[in-house]
């Protein structure tokens, strides 16, 4: 019956003993396989995050010379009672929170706007242009930023003069340094957003969007009802990974502000970096990558959850 | 007529934005082509005579070389080593799903889902303790390291999309598992090889933080050059970081135009497929 099944036998190995048919028994493979990673893992991973998990327990600097001393929970409870860690989590938090939802409501727009873009002359220039922005090293993009903003002469303060308006220090000025840099932020993430509502878009059935114009839904109807109701796991991992990798934003404050002017644009990330790598404070920055990892921690197994939502509902479908 | 006239508005729109959104990027572009002084002119110049003064002077020297030849060598052997070995385990889970096949891919994800500080911090204090800072090899590793996270999730999504009985013919038909996996599966899935290679090779080239961390003058790349170009020293030298800037970001750019169709799949550690 099966066609598949030839009598010359085209993969017919020429050595079939010893170590090639120990590691080719199923029993033993997927170790073999396995292995190469897993290696890689429990010396770069497993290793450095148990020295991180054990010093975060120790009072340990750096630049003292001293060994580290046994110090229980105290890096702990000092970074939690410290207000300023509260400002830079809840200004992480803030810059986040308005980031992701500038980049998906803008994205969003755009996204319905490139929909039926098929036949746009020249599309995959027009996209790539569109897309440059985050596949740009964000260390040069802050550069560039930077000569953008620069308040002699950056053409857009070079704009806003000749509009008639008071000259703006973008990144010097404390009050407007934080909305320079999210601006950065939503320039550079926004074509993302775009990416994942096309996705989104484009898993939305022909024939239930015509049944939807047919049915006369209105434009808000349809959205909801037809383009939401198949998109919507499309657009939850997008947004997730957004709300991720916004909360590691550290390359572009590094290169635009270094946190400054004051704590004005101080995200956690560079404040551990600060801490780590400026004051050589090893313990007490430990204790703070312990509690990233776990607010991490938290949002991989949010992202993992609408994975496991998603298929289920492939499934069931 | 009117419907032609309304869809070519519609498709200059389309361009306006993409436009507006490349126009900072451009803006660097163009002022790689200009003097000093043209650079800070005021108002700005959008109308000059280009020169390659600029590009000479980089190109002539010995730091450029030798920073722009650590991006290549780190982007490109990490990556290769990372795809290498994260196919083999995607095998692994995609076929033979070991018990703790969910527990590993979670723990997996976790390493990219970290801030880079936090990831480094351990890394870094390991690395003082033993001597391995300033290394290539023990760079390279790291970085492949980093990309392997990425690189099993979209091959073991692509994996998951062929069918296993691929496998099954391969054994009644006598192969060994090394031929299943090298001469059936291997290229069935080479879409999903492609862009893990690309999008790895994305992320090290534009990495900052780790190479600066753990990293030292032999093994700074470009982004740690312009970082530190940027954040030390009082007057910054624009003609040299316009034209470093434009060198720097070409290759990734161009990876876009030409792997349009990977680009969800790589931004979503292929979990999204499809193409826009």
């Amino acid at each position: 019956m099966s066609l598949a099944v030839s009598s010359r036998r085209p993969f017919a190995s020429r050595h079939r003993s010893g170590l090639i048919a120990f590691f080719g028994r199923r029993e033993v493979l997927p170790a073999v396989l396995i292995c190469p990673v897993l290696l890689f893992f429990i010396v770069w991973d497993t290793i450095p995050t148990l020295w991180l998990l054990g010093l975060s327990f120790y009072r340990f600097s750096l630049t003292s010379g001293r060994p580290p001393i046994f110090s229980g929970l105290y890096n702990y409870t000092s970074i939690l009672n410290d207000a300023e860690t509260w400002f830079d989590l809840s200004r992480t938090f803030i810059f986040v929170l308005l980031a992701v939802g500038i980049e998906t409501v803008a994205g969003m727009l755009l996204g319905l706007l490139f929909w039926r873009s098929d036949r746009l002359p020249g599309r995959r220039v027009a996209l790539t242009l569109l897309f440059a922005p985050m596949v740009v090293t964000p260390v040069a993009a802050g550069t560039f930023w930077r000569l953008i903003y620069d308040p002699t002469f950056g053409i857009l303060d070079w704009f806003i003069r000749s509009l008639g308006f008071a000259p703006v220090r973008f990144l010097s000025d404390a009050n407007v340094a934080f909305s320079a840099v999210l601006a950065v932020d939503v320039w550079m993430w926004t074509p993302f957003m775009v990416l994942m509502a096309l996705a989104a878009l484009a898993s939305v059935p022909k024939a239930e969007l015509e049944a939807a114009e047919i049915d006369r839904l209105t434009w808000l109807q349809r959205f909801r009802l037809v383009i939401l109701y198949h998109g919507k796991f499309i657009l939850m991992l997008g947004i997730l990974l957004r709300t991720i990798d916004a909360f590691k934003t550290m390359d572009l404050i590094f290169d635009m502000t270094y946190g400054g002017p004051g704590t004005a644009t101080e995200l956690v990330a560079m404040t551990l970096f600060r801490r780590a790598f400026e004051d050589f404070n090893m313990g007490s920055s430990s204790a703070l990558a312990v509690i990233l990892l776990l607010i991490s921690i938290a949002f991989t197994v949010t992202f993992l959850y609408v994975l496991y939502l998603r298929e289920r509902k492939a499934a069931l479908a | 007529m009117s419907g032609r006239l309304s869809q070519g508005l519609y498709h200059a729109v389309l361009w306006l934005v993409a436009l507006v959104f490349f126009a900072p990027v451009f803006w660097i572009v163009l002022s790689s082509f200009k003097t000093a002084s043209q650079i800070l002119a005021v108002p700005p110049l959008l109308v000059f005579r280009p020169t390659l003064a600029n590009y000479a002077r980089l190109f002539a020297q010995p730091a450029f070389e030798h920073h722009f030849f650590n991006s290549v060598v780190l982007s490109v052997l990490a990556v290769l080593i990372a795809v290498a070995v994260s196919f083999l385990a995607a095998f692994a889970f995609s076929r033979f799903r070991p018990g703790a096949t969910n527990f590993l891919m979670f723990l997996l994800l976790s390493i990219r889902m970290l801030p880079g500080s936090a990831a480094i911090l351990p890394v870094y204090l390991m690395y003082v303790a033993f001597g391995w800072k300033d290394s290539y090899i023990w760079m390279t590793l790291f970085y492949a390291m980093f990309s392997i996270p990425f690189s099993v999730w979209i091959l073991k999504g692509f994996i998951d999309g062929v069918s296993p009985r691929f496998d099954e013919t391969g054994i009644v038909n006598g192969a060994s598992w090394l031929s299943i996996i090298a001469r059936l599966t291997f290229p069935q899935v080479l879409p999903g090889v492609v862009a893990a290679l690309i999008f790895n090779f994305i992320f090290v080239w534009n990495e900052f933080l780790f190479n600066y961390i753990i990293g030292g003058i032999n093994t700074a790349n470009i982004p740690v050059l312009l970082a530190t170009n940027l954040s030390h020293g009082g007057g910054i030298d624009w003609t040299f970081l316009s034209s470093l800037t434009t060198v720097y970001i070409l290759p990734p750019i161009i990876a876009v135009y030409f792997f349009q169709r990977f680009l969800l799949v790589g931004m979503t550690f292929g979990t999204v497929r499809g193409e826009v």
